[in-house]
């Protein structure tokens, strides 16, 4: 009987009232728009335990921002989201699809300017670079806040992947939004910051750097972290 | 006083079910008295508190007298409709009752059935103390005898497992890589069956509990000499690729294929016809659909489903969808259009669509507003006083 589709597929109350619940009941797997497959002998054994169970689960409904296009990615629709105020996501992908244009042009202006001998290196792929930026952007090691005697100290932290592509993203955010001139565009500003980014250089790098000397220098309450 | 007192004794009395005990208690008048032959019966296809329902209403000899009945009426009801009574199977008896006893009530339970006793009556404690008042079974005073007895077999399971890991191992054959047992085509059973299995209340933090243990023991090295006691407890998933509807191809006086289908989001409603041999036209409620959506993620959604199949410029699309906003909208035809391209798409690429979550209804809406509080989430600005 409860096998069936459509017992799963009523709108579901969970018995215990979480905070945070979904519409969709706890064994809905979540749906994966890409198109093209992997083949079968390049699959680790988790993955090919997972293949079966999707073919035993009902899946969840595709976003309505994922496609199976190749101009689809998940980190520029994440960075989108958090951009995002008030539920435009129209302005917010907007702004992103002109930032990324302006980061070419900047790039084959560049390219164009330089001499034959460095052309290779002038990396054109605005999508390349925004993937690059990030992950010089991410930190490594963060701080917590750990209360010990009464007092509240400054402990380093290990920080999961996702943490990190989180704190990556608003410190961009944020710097664009605060420290830009007033009649400067957000999309200038943030691919001013991609661009420095990207070469290590800018606001957003440095705030990282920071953050890792705080971290160094806080070494000595590394123990008081009990997880 | 004495008169309610006594009222109050005989309360207690019937609560704790000592109606086997020959005491001067009065039966309630309510307790129904039951008729000789009972050919529908609907009331029990609902959900009861089988523990609370008390020892035996329906003795063993009645139940067994029923599907005697049952079976002979059934041979009855084959016969008048003219079948064979030997392949008289529970749906052609369905159809044999909506055929003699058409019905216009509303409610499908109110409507004349004929079942098998046992999907009929509930299923009952057996009375569970003796003449004596003494009890069978050395858990009773827990309440929950059935619950912690099979707690308890578990328990003892788990540590007959370990007893075999130390013996393996003081042999030296102690090896962690042995045959699993394989657990990835079924599912746990849930809380509404356990309670069917266990004819008790079980709460939900006691369902917890025993599917902590039951992972407990799936999680120790030697668990598949315990299989076929854990796959008990084990219901099978069917495939869903299966369960997908396809429509069904139409042709027009042309000669060319289409289908037509439905699609919802939110509160949209949207209604597509897939024509093929087109040239990739998408014309929504009239006019196209750069028109319609001039939203450049919408249009993305519509032409998704088509470009995961990989036939872009195969199809005319032709809808119409009213309701909600330009994001739903462009939902809801995206799951019509999904659903028409099944017709035209092989087996593989369902399962791949219904993979992708293109053939998934969104049930997603907005969250209601909750009172003490300013919207679904937020609450009111907190004042210290």
């Amino acid at each position: 009987m409860a096998a069936s589709v459509r017992y799963l597929l009523k709108p579901w109350t969970p018995s215990v009232c979480f905070v945070r619940w979904s519409r969709y009941n706890p064994y809905y797997l979540d749906p994966d728009p890409s198109k093209d497959a992997v083949p079968e002998s390049e699959l680790s054994v988790e993955e090919k335990e997972l293949q079966e169970l999707k073919t035993v689960s009902p899946i969840k409904a595709a976003l309505s921002s994922d496609t199976s296009s190749a101009f689809s990615d998940p980190l520029i629709s994440k960075f989108i989201n958090m951009m995002m105020q008030d539920g435009n996501k129209i302005l917010a992908r907007g702004i992103m699809t002109q930032t990324l244009e302006t980061i070419k042009r900047r790039q084959v202006e560049k390219y164009h300017k330089s001499p034959a001998a460095k052309r290779d290196e002038v990396e054109c792929n605005p999508y390349a670079i925004f993937h690059q930026a990030l992950e010089n952007c991410k930190p490594i090691i963060g701080l917590a806040s750990v209360q010990k005697g009464g007092k509240f100290y400054q402990v380093p932290v290990p920080l999961t992947d996702n943490r990190r592509r989180f704190l990556a993203m608003k410190w961009l955010i944020t710097e664009c939004r605060d420290n830009k001139h007033r009649r400067t565009h957000m999309y200038e500003k943030l691919s001013q910051e991609l661009l420095a980014a990207f070469t290590n250089e800018g606001n957003v790098v440095k705030r990282k750097h920071d953050l890792h000397k705080m971290a160094e220098a806080n070494r000595a309450y590394a123990h008081y972290r009990w997880w | 006083m004495a008169a309610s007192s006594c009222r109050g004794v005989r309360s207690i009395l019937r609560k704790y079910g000592s109606c086997g005990k020959s005491l001067c208690v009065s039966r309630s008048k309510t307790a129904p008295q039951l008729p000789v032959r009972q050919i529908c019966l609907s009331s029990s296809l609902w959900k009861k508190n089988l523990a609370a329902a008390g020892p035996q209403k329906f003795t063993q000899e009645f139940i067994n007298k029923q599907v005697e009945e049952f079976e002979v009426g059934k041979r009855h009801l084959a016969n008048m409709m003219g079948e064979d009574p030997e392949t008289f199977t529970q749906e052609d008896i369905d159809r044999s009752i909506a055929y003699l006893f058409p019905s216009g009530l509303f409610d499908k339970r109110a409507r004349p059935i004929m079942k098998h006793p046992e999907q009929i009556f509930p299923k009952q404690t057996a009375v569970q103390w003796d003449a004596e008042g003494r009890p069978f079974h050395f858990l009773f005073y827990t309440g929950k005898q059935s619950y912690y007895s099979l707690l308890h077999d578990l328990y003892e399971k788990i540590l007959a497992i370990e007893r075999h890991q130390d013996k393996m191992r003081s042999k030296g054959l102690f090896t962690s890589d042995t045959k699993q047992i394989m657990l990835t085509g079924s599912r746990w059973l849930l809380k509404e069956e356990m309670e069917e299995h266990l004819v008790e209340n079980v709460s939900d933090q006691d369902y917890t509990r025993l599917i902590q243990l039951m992972e407990k023991l799936l999680s120790m090295p030697y668990c598949s000499l315990e299989e076929e006691f854990v796959l008990k407890f084990r219901r099978q998933l069917e495939v869903q690729s299966s369960k997908q509807e396809i429509p069904v191809i139409q042709y027009d006086p042309q000669g060319v294929a289409f289908s037509v289908s439905d699609g919802r989001r939110k509160s949209a409603k949207a209604s597509i016809t897939l024509r093929d041999s087109g040239s990739g036209n998408v014309t929504i409620n009239g006019k196209n659909y750069l028109r319609h959506f001039p939203i450049l993620q919408d249009r993305e959604q519509l032409l998704f489903p088509l470009h995961f199949v990989g036939m872009l410029g195969r199809f005319d699309i032709e809808g119409s969808v009213e309701g909600s906003g330009h994001s739903a909208q462009a939902g809801a035809l995206r799951l019509a259009i999904s659903r028409a391209l099944l017709s035209f798409v092989s087996e593989g690429q369902v399962e791949k669509m219904r993979q992708a979550g293109l053939l998934t209804a969104d049930p997603r809406i907005k969250e209601r507003k909750k009172p003490g509080q300013e919207g679904a989430r937020r609450k009111f600005t907190w004042k210290k006083r």
